[in-house]
């Protein structure tokens, strides 16, 4: 269990980190208070489990997010949180994380973001940002201090690639047209979950 | 900012403190939390229905529970939806074995929650869950055919809330009092005006600019933009305006019955309300719709924003039954009609 705590601390850590840029990504097109709910959702989520014993990956991941979700019941709160509680389920009984079940983790991550927001890719969602990661990983899953660094390549760049694209979710599509000239806050947060996977692989 | 506050992070908590304070024998909540509100009183065997969502909209959401109408209610922070914990937690106390029905507004936050709560009651507590969402603002372009329902819930939930209210005290099943639900949320439409901004305490500022001469028809009750903005107009023509887009949305023609409702936003007096309600009831006279019941008054606020929405009902023998009972929670009472 000890990468997982390590990618929720650092995960918590990177959103702290990145707070005043997740708000001021936000402001322009939102209620700007995305900076906050993921600095305190994915704070909320690694307290949870961080001096947890549990040994099932499945359960850790389940109860950061559950954790997440009470923490910071906004939108892209809760779209996080049911990422982390799908993962949860889909790795129920798993002990030891390796290449495949990193791939796992995340695309069930997606899933669950998928399912609960129902946004469909080129939406210009998180959804964008994280897709590509995702299918990057799966690509080579016998190597992840490889794999990592390019899927937080990819979704750097899916996140850039959301400029242009209209809004369908969310306060951003009360912009219509104009929304395509922004870029999207929640690919960012994906941006961000990949670079935190990134330094918990190449430690 | 100018309002009788201690703090603005105890604004909400305190203001339950008070609720629970001048209502014992009627309200309650459950597992410590004061944002988990429940009905004091149980009704052996009934459905249970639930709703949810921000506050800053009193009496909306939890003025709703009680008697002849709501069970429980999960309260969120200012404009923030409550988490699906909370909704978790009023679920649980309020079913009886018969299912419970959520019945809230269309906002993200809010959707998302309640369908986390509802998989973690069937999931952990096998209680059957279904869902009513409100979203009846024709600020908002109605759905194509195939694409999910983007308008706004305000004030015209009240009716659904009553009516499935209604429906379950009579000792309906789950399966019924939600297709009661569905058929009040597909016969309502509402429009609302805004004058002023309102605060949130949090924030500190108010939530949108606007001019003192200006109004904007069709804001939502949080601030969201509305369809068109301008000078300040006499009232009919800002009733004229108003519903006009509410009477071809369904449409509501002649012949038919419905309920109206002329809703205050916080800071509209109940003088300027009837002078809407004036012109409302003046214009569907006029076009051979006739008024079944007037409500006037504040059933869905945005603080201390100015302005007021007028929601019209659609009924027929069923939802006009439904209305007509009676109802009594410590923000909402009314006799038989």
């Amino acid at each position: 269990m000890a990468e997982l705590k390590e990618l929720l601390k650092n995960w918590a850590e990177l959103m702290q980190k990145n707070q005043q840029r997740l708000i001021e990504l936000d402001g322009a097109v939102g209620d700007s208070d995305l900076g906050l709910t993921m600095a305190d959702g994915f704070r909320a989520a690694y307290e949870a489990v961080g001096d947890s014993a549990e040994n099932d990956a499945g359960k850790f991941a389940y109860f950061a997010g559950k954790a997440m979700g009470s923490a910071v019941p906004s939108t892209m709160g809760t779209l996080m949180a049911s990422g982390l509680m799908n993962a949860g389920k889909e790795l129920r009984g798993v002990e030891t994380m390796d290449g495949s079940q990193w791939a796992r983790f995340f695309r069930a991550f997606y899933a669950g973001v998928q399912s609960r927001g129902k946004a469909q890719l080129g939406e210009k969602t998180f959804l964008d940002g994280l897709y590509p990661a995702v299918e990057a990983l799966e690509q080579n899953t016998g190597d992840m201090k490889t794999a990592a660094p390019l899927a937080a390549k990819a979704a750097q760049e899916a996140f850039e690639a959301t400029r242009g694209m209209l809004a369908r979710h969310g306060r951003m599509a009360i912009r219509g047209e104009q929304s395509r000239e922004y870029l999207d806050p929640g690919a960012a947060v994906a941006v961000l979950l990949m670079e935190g996977f990134s330094q918990t692989m190449m430690r | 900012m100018k309002k009788i506050i201690n703090t603005a992070e105890r604004f909400i908590p305190e203001m339950l403190e008070g609720i629970y304070a001048a209502h014992p024998d009627e309200l309650a909540y459950v597992e410590g939390d004061l944002h988990c509100l429940v009905n004091a009183r149980r009704h052996e065997g009934k459905v249970g229905l639930a709703t949810g969502g921000g506050s800053g909209h009193l009496p909306l959401f939890l003025g709703y529970v009680g008697e002849g109408m709501l069970d429980g209610c999960a309260i969120g922070d200012v404009f923030q939806s409550p988490s699906a914990e909370q909704m978790l937690a009023v679920t649980r106390h309020i079913d009886q074995g018969g299912g419970v029905l959520y019945i809230y507004g269309n906002y993200n936050g809010d959707i998302f929650n309640f369908d986390t709560a509802a998989e973690m009651a069937d999931f952990e507590h096998g209680i059957r869950v279904e869902s009513c969402v409100a979203g009846e603002d024709v600020a908002g372009p109605a759905a194509a055919s195939g694409e999910p329902n983007r308008r706004r819930g305000v004030a015209g939930i009240y009716f659904v809330f009553k009516c499935a209210g209604a429906a379950a005290a009579d000792g309906l099943s789950l399966n019924e009092v939600k297709r009661v639900a569905d058929k009040a949320c597909a016969n309502v439409r509402t429009m609302g005006v805004a004058l002023s901004s309102c605060t949130v305490p949090r924030v500190g500022r108010p939530s949108f600019e606007i001019g003192g001469t200006e109004m904007e028809i069709g804001m939502g009750i949080h601030g969201e933009p509305g369809v068109r903005r301008g000078e300040l107009l006499p009232a009919d023509a800002i009733v004229d305006e108003m519903l006009a887009p509410v009477i071809s949305d369904l449409p509501y023609q002649s012949g038919d019955e419905v309920a109206v409702l002329v809703n205050g936003l916080g800071a509209t007096p109940l003088e300027e309300l009837y002078v809407i309600y004036r012109r409302v009831n003046e214009t569907l006279t006029a076009r051979g719709i006739r008024v079944f019941h007037a409500y006037v008054g504040e059933f869905a606020t945005s603080m201390e924003m100015a302005g007021a929405s007028i929601s019209l009902l659609k009924v027929d023998d069923e939802l006009k039954k439904y209305l007509a009972a009676p109802a009594n929670t410590p923000f909402y009472k009314q006799f038989a009609l």
